[in-house]
């Protein structure tokens, strides 16, 4: 058996959870937080491609960019690994391991078989820090669990090598390189700025919060893609998931970003960000009484015009002041 | 959100949520899922709606095993048709009952892979009486003959 001294701790998501620990292991202090708002991960996304089954949103940037704005902003470097063959991403994993190195991989949640079974879902941008083998099995952390697990070799395998949309390839990395003095301070400002330009100025329609205003727009068409009422309860239900329980630390993200946000208030000494702070936990609130209303109107089957139209008001409601938020928050930096 | 307001007592499915805690500090806590301690007979209920019907439709012949697990897995056909590595065309073929029996066994065994099941499962289902599914230990265990598995249905100890 090889393990590494690894200190596991849970994590708000996957991605910023997994950098988050891998940056503390490697001697840099930081918290999940200032992770995830220095690479500017706050987002909105309204996607409807033949990849998904039914139109659903992203509240937070794209798959693999949490880890390579955060490089980039903190002047810090990863090692990754991408692989064409099974074979070597497994010895490489392997001989990572035997040196001592935790590593994080890209994997298909579907597969991590100690996760719940309603809660498992194909998706190929989960990811973990894998820390030790213990004969066919991995000792790994995964920030959604609360202790570190074994998951066998065939399932990480599987779950490294799924194909598809985003497949991870065996997908590695490790920090490489963490210099002495990280310039915090303008990492923070670079994220902010970034935010900014990603929830207001991105010139797609359905991207920041003009994703927002389709989403509320779009809803109202949901009734007649889905199969049946069972299904429109379970899209509409997973409204909550997408929001609360898939990894976001709540209302979609929002309450970390002010977590972020009052954090920065601290590093930047700024009492504008310490207020723009409180505004995104309100923003947040917003959003976490539109998961309740979608999980109870999704359980009573109560899915007609009227209730997805207060739904559709309360989601352009939280676009109407998230378009204001981010519009003051760009004078602040 | 206030702590008090957020935090929900379910161990089964906890995550990490971030909070105004006392001293107005935001920070993060461990909580149990709202959704899943108040919802979760609603989703086993779909579900368990959503196999029925999809199996009715196999043994009906209307419906090829792929798609009852495609479905049952909240998979699209473009995105297994890219886990497979086939065209979208070919899979939508597949799909039919009647092209169902073209498929090679090496298709099939990526298909089981992506499915997490035997080969075996995608020419039978496997049902115990509900009453007595608590009381059933089913396990399906795989040899070093890739489509071959031995399923040890047992009494729980």
């Amino acid at each position: 058996m090889s393990k590494v001294h690894f200190e596991h701790r849970m994590g708000a998501h996957c991605e910023s959870g997994t950098v988050a620990s891998l940056l503390n292991h490697a001697g840099l202090e930081i918290t999940e937080p200032l992770v995830f708002g220095i690479a500017g991960g706050i987002f909105f996304g309204y996607i409807n491609t033949p990849f998904f089954t039914f139109p659903t949103f992203i509240v937070r940037n794209r798959p693999g960019h949490i880890r390579t704005n955060v490089a980039k902003r903190l002047g810090i470097s990863f090692k990754t690994h991408k692989f064409r063959n099974q074979k070597s991403g497994i010895e490489a994993l392997d001989s990572l391991l035997e040196q001592n190195i935790a590593t994080g991989a890209q994997v298909d949640f579907f597969y991590m078989k100690y996760i719940p079974e309603w809660q498992r879902v194909h998706i190929n941008v989960h990811y973990i820090t894998i820390i030790g083998k213990n004969g066919a099995k991995y000792i790994l952390s995964d920030s959604y669990y609360p202790q570190i697990v074994e998951l066998d070799f065939e399932l990480m395998r599987k779950a490294r090598f799924a194909g598809g949309n985003m497949a991870p390839k065996g997908f590695l990395f490790y920090p490489e390189k963490i210099t002495s003095e990280v310039p915090f301070e303008k990492a923070i400002v670079t994220g902010i700025k970034s935010a900014c330009y990603n929830m207001l100025k991105l010139p797609v329609p359905f991207i920041g919060v003009k994703g927002i205003y389709r989403f509320a727009d779009k809803i109202m068409e949901w009734p007649r893609l889905a199969r049946d009422i069972e299904h429109l309860s379970h899209e509409v239900m997973k409204i909550n998931i997408l929001l609360e329980d898939q990894g976001t630390g709540g209302a979609g993200f929002r309450y970390m970003y002010a977590t972020f946000l009052q954090q920065a208030s601290g590093i930047l000494n700024s009492p504008t960000l310490s207020d723009m702070s409180k505004r995104m936990m309100e923003i947040g609130d917003g959003w976490r009484n539109i998961s309740y209303i979608a999980a109870k109107i999704g359980k009573k089957r109560e899915l007609g015009e009227s209730n997805l139209k207060e739904l559709s008001n309360l989601i352009r409601e939280r676009g109407d002041l998230e378009k204001a938020f981010f519009q003051d928050l760009s004078k602040t930096v | 959100m206030k702590e008090k307001d957020l935090y929900v007592d379910y161990k089964p499915q906890q995550h990490i949520y971030y909070v105004e805690k006392e001293d107005q500090q935001y920070g993060p806590i461990i909580s149990g899922s709202y959704l899943a301690k108040n919802y979760l007979d609603d989703y086993y209920l779909k579900q368990k709606n959503l196999e029925f019907s999809l199996r009715t439709k196999v043994i009906e012949g209307k419906i090829s095993p792929i798609e009852y697990y495609m479905t049952l897995q909240d998979l699209s056909i473009a995105d297994l048709a890219s886990r497979v590595n086939i065209r979208r065309v070919k899979l939508k073929k597949y799909l039919k009952p009647e092209s169902f029996n073209k498929v090679r066994l090496p298709l099939l065994s990526k298909f089981a892979e992506v499915f997490d099941i035997p080969v075996a499962n995608f020419f039978q289902i496997l049902i115990t009486r509900e009453e007595e599914r608590s009381k059933l230990d089913i396990n399906q265990l795989n040899t070093k003959n890739p489509t071959f598995v031995v399923t040890k249905i047992e009494s729980k100890q």
